[in-house]
Formats: structure tokens, C-alpha cells, sequence
């Protein structure tokens, strides 16, 4: 089964076209078993990232014909290209550098206070959003995330005008939106914690979401009806004169 | 041109970001230390994230619980093997540690009544109390917690893709030795960076990527922890203590060696049979994950095993009773949802249902040895339990990486916990040391022969690929010093190490900086190899079976016998060397009515064999009602319907 694999090395990106050689006649491999078997055959160097090899850790995603796609439960099929997510810089062949999502949290996550109850139940709701793995999948397509790069990809700025992960995307995603949520749903937030998630909110570019057509989870989570639109909601009063 | 070299200082460095990890960057930083976390992987990213999920805590399932039962339970599982000082600090912070986690956002299904969480409905295997509370979306949710803690940063830092490579030790007159920093390549900047400190807390997990595919872990679990401890000089324990979960798929290809059960999900009638239909174990539930392991490794080498080199697993007989039955199913879907959602996608439906046997084989899940420590996690050295003073001062271990918390086996549910306890414990050590050595002056000249060293591997020439050199090590890993072993098996490997050590030499490897995967292939090759060394040596000392794997050329061990305790160390000429040291044995009186009331339990549940159907089915009935009440388990919440999941849809 032939499929092309994007390669990079010091910025030079070449695209790779690699036989798979099936374990099984019946076999409908993954992604993953694919990028294994390159690796431990022709492509000893190739660089992608992955962990669990069960849709738990989050760390594997790539994009399968431009579009994101967790490598250990996603099968491919003939002729498919995997490249490296498009939504993140690229380092070297499959991986992106990440960190910059995780920083714009800093200073903006809560942490439950001394002296509470600890034996309470958190809503239903709360449980749905912590099954989320961190794939990054649902910045595809995300315009809060696009504005990170001027509305559009990293790799459409020049190194100078991509913005430092190090510091910290400006700009949100639904996955950052999705960690305020479940903040605001913490039966053990206090009132003053909720509104400063929702404040982080609306820092980070709440006001993309509006009227935009939604976003998809890589895990399925409800983005749209269980994190987007109760912020919306929320926030109504303060983004109306964008609407 | 060599690859730039930053230079920081901080009072605390924990390398690892999982459960370990970042509850020693907690306490330390709650101390007002200065606390650097170092990960590979992205934050939070470990086998904690990806774990099933369940958490011992102590009396959350019943008032009879106490600290004495829970570290004789640990204790007694572990063949007399774990530290006393150990297990009662595990037992004694259960509660607290998990309460850490509830403070970042962990959020468990509350007993109203006894207002504790709620633990699974039956004692996780060797357990006696009711004590392992299982979470919605399993270890994700751990996962959360943790990175919750580190991201949050209240006087954290944290550096991701970065791989801490050694640690820099300074010697005194005397040969005394101390921590003085360490040195990590991070790989997404493309540069050394050179950290002094008094302190750094090793919490980067465990070896069995030293197994893959035959593992359900994390891909990072290369021994990096071990490796650098001992090439650092410090001593482990117990590395021939590698545990292997009996219940692991051995096809289809791309879901080898993930999980699917444990001994609790085989539920009262579960048994384990050969390829010929034979019972080779019953009473499955109330068995250790080393019992039942060790049943299908027999049966395998005995030439009886199934075509995947495995066992049959057979929960038919709980699903067929028409009353029971559904309880039965309810139970499974509940007790391990992540596991048996894997089940669900890699079998067949009929085996889903539990309407035909499933065929499993053990794969490698932690390392129970580690890095020789006290209950505070700081490395330790001398006779006995050793002493800190003669460790490597300023060396802190949790989690995985550390030994002595479990011995020859480790109990369901124990790990997540023991994670935050000593997490929490060498976290607070260490800041308390770096506070102790606040006035002293870190050389940069102790640095240079490291980092002139790594600086040499970019650019390094030959004809060899480390990706390939791993695979030949891991098949090696499996056949040698795996579940079973021998004499002339672990001679061969060390014959396999010998040549790969050689091999090493002859990576080819670019100059380039910027995530170097073949320099990232290079370096935990590197530390399989060292620990693949340790388990080698540890597994020769230890001429009998027990605990984790099979001595197909040695006796059983007895429990009534003198235990001890294998000490690993790497003498400054590089050599691997081995020692024995005592263990204290519990009282004969402990452990004779602590065996007296296994096999009662066990011989209940097979007098419930022999029931006549109709008796039985209401019997078990009954059983589960008690356990799960009238509602049956609380429905599950998963993060949503396989079909929504883009890894499953690729028709996009």
C-alpha cells in the first residue's frame, strides 16, 4: 500500500512515497503502524511524535490528506499523504512544536481552595469536557487561533512574523476555551474564579466564535453545545456590539 | 558549528511532568523554591494520563480500613520485598495525596452515605478492603489534574520536548557525592541547556518501551530514570521486579499488547484456560496480576498456549446466567472502561459480550524496582534499607522511577497514588536540601566534560541506526529477561548488550540541532541498553521464581523464607555489579493467618462453582446487588460515541 509521507530537515520539506507492507492480508492499518514500519525499515530518523497507541495520550496527531487525524485509531488507506498538522510550526517531519497553546494558560488556570469540601459531584457536563486528550485536533479550521497568524497558518508567515510558543499563543482555541469552561462548571469555583475564566475568555478572542460555524473535537466532545455556546451565552452582553 | 549551550539555576529541577512529576514540582514550589519541571513529552503526557484511572485511598470503601492494613497488604503482595519505612508512608498519605489531585480538578463519583469517594465495587486483587476509586474517562482525567498544576505555574517552569540527558555530580575530598545540576537537550530550540542545582527529583518513569510491542505504556518509558540514576553512580533495587499485566491482546497488530481486563474484571467465574480448553487458573479475581501472568507464561512454555503466545481468558460463565448475567456485563463495562472499550473495537462482537473466551497474553506494565530510595525519595546507599547520608546527596526519585514502595508485585490501583505520596514527599525533601545549600557556588567547570561529550555526538559518524539497534533489543528483551527467564536466557542477553553497547559507537547521527530524532533515538537507546543492564544483573542474582516474572530453572520462593532485596550499582570503571540485602520477613503468625484468609476467599468462590445453575445465578445475584445496588453501576461517561471520534472516521 503506497502512501506519501511529508519530510522535513532545516526548514526543507520533501515528500516521501512509502510502500507499507501489509502483517496480514486483512490488515487496515492505522497511521501509526505505518509510520512505525517506515521507520524501523527505510526511514530510521523520521521524526513524528506518539505515546499510548490507544486515543488516550493525545499526542500523535497529524493530518491525513490535510486534515487532523489521531495516528494510533485512524486507519489510511492507498495513496493518503500524512503531513505535520498545518495549525501548529513545524519542527522537523511530523512534529510541531506545541507548547504555545499550553502557555497562553499560564496565570489563567484555577486551583481549589484550602478548607473546601472536596467531597462534592461535579456535573455531568464537567466529566464530558475532561475527556478531552489535548490532540489539538479542533484547531483546524479554528479563526481564534488563525489570528495567532494574521487569519491564517503558521507556515503562511515568514519565521520572523510567527508569533514565539514560548511566550504564549495571543489568541485562544477551543481546547484553551474548553479549559475555562470546565472551570466555570467546578462546583468547587468560587464566583470571583468563575468570572475571571470568563474574563480569560473573552481575552484570548471569545468574539471569533460568533457566528462561526463550529469546531470539531478530535475525541467527539460537544465543543460547540457544551463549551462555546455557554461562554456565548455568558458573555452576551459584553461582545453585542460585535455581533 | 557545536550546538549552543544556555546556562539557568534553579533550587529544585523535577524531570518528568506525570504524576510524580508534578506533584513534587507542587510541593517543592509551595515551599517557595525555585522549581524547574524538564519533560519530553508534552505536559502530562505519562502513563498516568493514560492509565485506567483507578486510585487506592485508604478507608473509602469501609471504617475497617486503616493505615496497618493497607501497608500489610502492600507489603505481603510484595513478597516482603518493599521497605517498611515505605509502605506505611504510602499507607499513612493515601488520602492526602489524593486530595492533591481533588485540588487541581480531579473530581471522583462521591458514597453519599459514608460522604468518601467511591470505590469500585469489589477489592482490586491482594487488596482487603474496598479502597480503589476508579474516575470518569479513566487516567485522562488524571491527566487534567496534572497538567493543571504545572501549566498553572505558580513559581513552575517547565521546559517541553526537552530531554534531560545526565545529571553533573561534584566529589567531595572524601569521595563523597553531590548533585550539581544537569544537563538537557531541548529539542524544539535546538540548544544544550546546562541547570545548576543542589536538587533534582528523577520522576520520568519506567522501561517497558525495553518490551514494545508487548507493553501498554507510554512510548517514552525508555529507563531514562534509571539509567541516569545509576550512570550518576546512585544504587537501584529490585530491578528484576519488572511487572507484567496478564490481561493484554496479543492481536489484531495495531492493538498488541494494550490492555483488556484485570483480575477484578474476571468477576467470580472468570477462569483462565490453555489452548486445550483446561483450567490452569480459577478464582481469577481474587488472584495478583503476577498469579495470573505467571499461570499463562507456563502454559506457553509448556507448548499448551494459544496461537498468539497467550492464554484464554474465560468470562462466559458470568455472562450466561439470565439473571446475573447482565450485572456481570454492567460490571465489566464500569470496573475498566478503558480497557474494555479497547476490547470492544479489537475483537470480536461475540467476544465483547464475553460469549466466547478472549485470547490474552501478559505485556510489560511497570517497573516495580527503581531508583534505591528512602520514604522521603531520597537516594540511598549502605546495608539494609540504606541510609541517605551515604546516598548521592541531592538525588530524589518518585513514582515509577523509584524502588522499594512495591517488591515482587504491585497491587491494582496502587501506582496513581503512589505517584502524589512520594511525589509530594521528594518535592518537599528537595526544596528543604536546597535550602540547606542556598550559599553554594556550582562550578561551571564541572559541566564541560558533559557537554563536550554531547557536543560530539552531533556530527557522529557510522553505519549503524538506532531505531533499528532498538527493535533488535526489544525482541531480545521479550525472549530473555521477559516474563519468563533462565540462566542461559539472561546470559544471552547480556551478549546481546555487550554488542549493542558496541554498536552505540556506530550510530550515524546529523549535525543539525533542531530536533535531532536520530541524536532523540541515539540517547534513549542508550538508556534501554543501561537498563536492560540493571534488570539483566538483578534477574541473574535473583536465582528463584517470584513476584513478576518466571525462573523456569529455579524454585518457587518461599514467603517463609529469608527475603531479600537485589542492589544494583555501576562502579566508576562502568562495570554492573550485584549485592543481595536482607529484608525484614513479616511475623509467621501475619503471614499464615493473612494466607489462611486468601484461600478462604478463594475456596467461597469455588464452592459458588459448584452451585447447580438456577442456585447460582440467583446466588451471584445477590452478590452483585450488595456490591453495585439495585441500579447496577453508574453509566459511564465517555468523551463520546466511537463514530464521532475523527481517529476512527477516515472517510473525511
Amino acid at each position: 500500500m503506497k502512501v506519501e509521507i511529508v519530510t522535513r530537515r532545516g526548514g526543507e520539506e520533501a515528500v516521501v512515497e512509502y510502500d507499507y507492507v501489509r502483517r496480514d492480508e486483512n490488515e487496515k492499518p492505522m497511521i501509526l503502524d505505518v509510520l512505525l514500519q517506515a521507520q524501523a525499515t527505510e526511514m530510521p530518523d523520521l521524526a513524528f511524535r506518539y505515546g499510548c497507541r490507544a486515543r488516550n495520550c493525545g499526542v500523535c496527531t497529524v493530518d491525513i490528506n490535510g486534515r487532523p487525524r489521531i495516528a494510533c485509531r485512524a486507519r489510511i488507506k492507498e495513496g493518503d499523504r500524512i503531513s505535520p498538522m498545518a495549525t501548529l510550526p513545524a519542527l522537523s517531519d511530523l512534529v510541531v512544536r506545541r507548547d504555545g497553546v499550553a502557555r497562553q494558560m499560564r496565570g489563567r488556570l484555577a486551583t481549589a481552595g484550602q478548607g473546601n469540601d472536596l467531597n462534592v459531584e461535579a456535573p455531568d457536563d464537567y466529566h464530558a469536557l475532561t475527556g478531552c486528550i489535548e490532540c489539538y485536533a479542533c484547531l483546524h479550521e479554528c479563526p481564534m487561533h488563525a489570528r495567532n497568524f494574521g487569519g491564517g497558518l503558521p507556515e503562511d508567515q515568514t519565521p520572523e512574523n510567527r508569533p514565539d510558543p514560548a511566550e504564549g499563543y495571543r489568541y485562544g482555541n477551543p481546547f484553551s476555551l474548553l479549559k475555562l469552561q470546565r472551570i466555570r462548571i467546578d462546583p468547587l469555583t468560587s464566583e470571583a474564579g468563575k468570572a475571571a475564566a470568563l474574563n480569560n475568555a473573552i481575552d484570548l478572542g471569545l468574539d471569533a466564535c460568533v457566528g462561526c460555524k463550529g469546531c470539531k473535537c478530535g475525541v467527539g466532545i460537544d465543543l460547540m453545545g457544551k463549551v462555546v455556546r455557554p461562554m456565548l451565552e455568558a458573555a452576551s452582553d459584553r461582545l453585542d456590539s460585535k455581533i | 558549528m557545536p550546538i549552543d549551550v544556555d546556562w539557568c539555576e534553579y533550587d529544585v529541577v523535577v524531570v518528568g511532568s506525570g504524576g510524580a512529576g508534578s506533584h513534587a514540582a507542587q510541593a517543592a514550589a509551595a515551599t517557595g523554591a525555585r522549581v524547574l519541571v524538564v519533560s519530553k513529552d508534552p505536559i502530562g503526557c505519562s502513563d498516568t494520563k493514560i492509565s485506567e484511572g483507578i486510585a487506592t485511598v485508604r478507608e473509602s470503601g469501609s471504617n475497617d480500613d486503616s493505615e496497618e492494613t493497607l501497608s500489610e497488604n502492600l507489603k505481603m503482595a510484595g513478597g516482603d520485598l518493599p521497605v517498611n519505612a515505605i509502605t506505611d508512608a504510602f499507607a499513612a498519605d493515601s488520602k492526602d495525596a489524593y486530595d492533591a489531585y481533588r485540588m487541581q480538578g480531579l473530581r471522583p463519583d462521591i458514597d453519599a452515605e459514608r460522604d468518601t469517594p467511591k470505590p469500585l465495587p469489589l477489592p482490586m486483587g491482594g487488596h482487603t478492603r474496598r479502597r480503589s476509586v476508579g474516575h470518569r474517562n479513566s487516567g485522562v482525567a488524571f491527566g487534567h489534574a496534572n497538567w493543571n498544576a504545572v501549566v498553572q505555574g505558580d513559581s513552575i517552569d517547565y521546559l517541553e520536548d526537552s530531554w534531560f540527558l545526565d545529571l553533573v555530580t561534584e566529589e567531595s575530598d572524601h569521595g563523597a557525592k553531590t548533585v550539581a545540576g544537569g544537563l538537557i537537550y531541548h529539542a524544539a530550540l535546538g540548544k544544550l541547556i546546562a541547570v545548576k542545582t543542589s536538587s533534582v527529583v528523577i520522576a520520568c518513569g519506567g522501561l517497558s518501551t525495553l518490551y514494545f510491542p508487548k507493553t501498554d505504556t507510554m512510548r517514552g518509558n525508555t529507563g531514562d530514570s534509571y539509567a541516569i540514576a545509576a550512570r550518576a553512580g546512585a544504587d537501584l533495587v529490585d530491578m528484576e521486579q519488572v511487572q507484567f499485566l496478564p490481561f493484554c491482546l496479543a492481536s489484531p497488530p495495531s492493538y498488541e499488547g494494550l490492555l483488556v481486563g484485570e483480575p477484578v474484571t474476571a468477576s467470580y467465574l472468570g477462569v483462565l484456560r490453555d489452548r486445550n480448553g483446561k483450567v490452569i487458573l480459577d478464582g481469577v479475581f481474587l488472584r495478583t496480576r503476577a498469579e495470573c501472568s505467571s499461570a499463562i507464561m507456563r502454559a506457553v512454555e509448556d507448548g499448551r498456549g494459544s496461537p498468539n503466545g497467550g492464554a484464554y481468558l474465560d468470562m462466559t460463565a458470568n455472562k450466561r446466567p439470565p439473571r446475573s448475567g447482565p450485572y456481570f456485563m454492567r460490571f465489566l463495562e464500569s470496573a475498566l472502561p478503558s480497557a474494555y472499550k479497547v476490547a470492544r473495537q479489537a475483537m470480536s462482537k461475540a467476544a465483547a459480550n464475553c460469549e466466547e473466551p478472549w485470547e490474552v497474553r501478559p505485556s510489560a506494565h511497570y517497573m516495580m524496582g527503581g531508583i534505591r530510595a528512602d520514604e522521603h525519595g531520597a537516594a540511598v546507599a549502605g546495608d539494609g534499607d540504606g541510609s541517605a547520608e551515604r546516598g548521592l546527596t541531592g538525588l530524589f526519585t518518585a513514582g515509577q522511577a523509584m524502588g522499594g514502595v512495591f517488591g515482587a508485585n504491585r497491587l491494582g490501583s496502587t501506582s496513581l497514588t503512589e505517584g502524589a505520596v512520594f511525589g509530594r514527599r521528594a518535592g518537599a525533601a528537595a526544596a528543604a536540601l536546597a535550602r540547606r545549600s542556598q550559599s553554594r557556588k556550582i562550578r561551571e567547570d564541572l559541566f564541560r566534560p558533559l557537554i563536550e561529550a554531547t557536543r560530539a555526538r552531533f556530527g557522529q559518524k557510522g553505519d549503524c541506526a538506532a531505531a533499528g539497534l532498538k527493535l533488535e533489543l526489544q525482541k531480545a528483551a521479550w525472549i530473555d529477561i521477559g516474563p519468563v527467564r533462565t540462566a542461559d536466557r539472561i546470559a544471552e542477553m547480556e551478549r546481546v548488550l555487550s554488542d549493542l553497547e558496541a554498536k552505540l559507537e556506530r550510530v550515524v547521527i546529523p549535525e543539525y540541532a533542531e530536533w535531532n530524532q536520530a541524536f532523540i533515538e541515539f540517547e534513549e537507546l542508550r538508556n534501554l541498553i543501561a537498563s536492560a543492564r540493571a534488570v539483566s544483573v538483578a534477574s541473574r542474582e535473583r536465582d528463584g521464581s517470584l513476584g513478576g516474572h518466571v525462573r523456569l530453572d529455579g524454585k518457587q520462593i518461599s514467603p517463609f523464607s529469608q527475603p531479600y532485596s537485589t542492589v544494583v550499582t555501576q562502579n566508576a570503571a562502568r562495570d554492573w555489579q550485584v549485592r543481595r540485602v536482607e529484608r525484614d520477613r513479616t511475623p509467621l503468625k501475619q503471614i499464615l493467618s493473612f494466607k489462611y484468609q486468601d484461600m478462604k476467599r478463594k475456596a467461597q468462590v469455588k464452592w459458588l462453582r459448584m452451585l447447580p445453575a438456577g442456585m447460582q445465578d440467583r446466588a451471584l445475584e445477590k452478590k452483585y446487588l450488595a456490591v453495585m445496588g439495585a441500579g447496577g453501576a453508574a453509566e459511564e461517561v465517555m468523551p463520546g460515541g466511537t463514530n464521532a471520534a475523527v481517529g476512527e472516521a477516515t472517510q473525511a
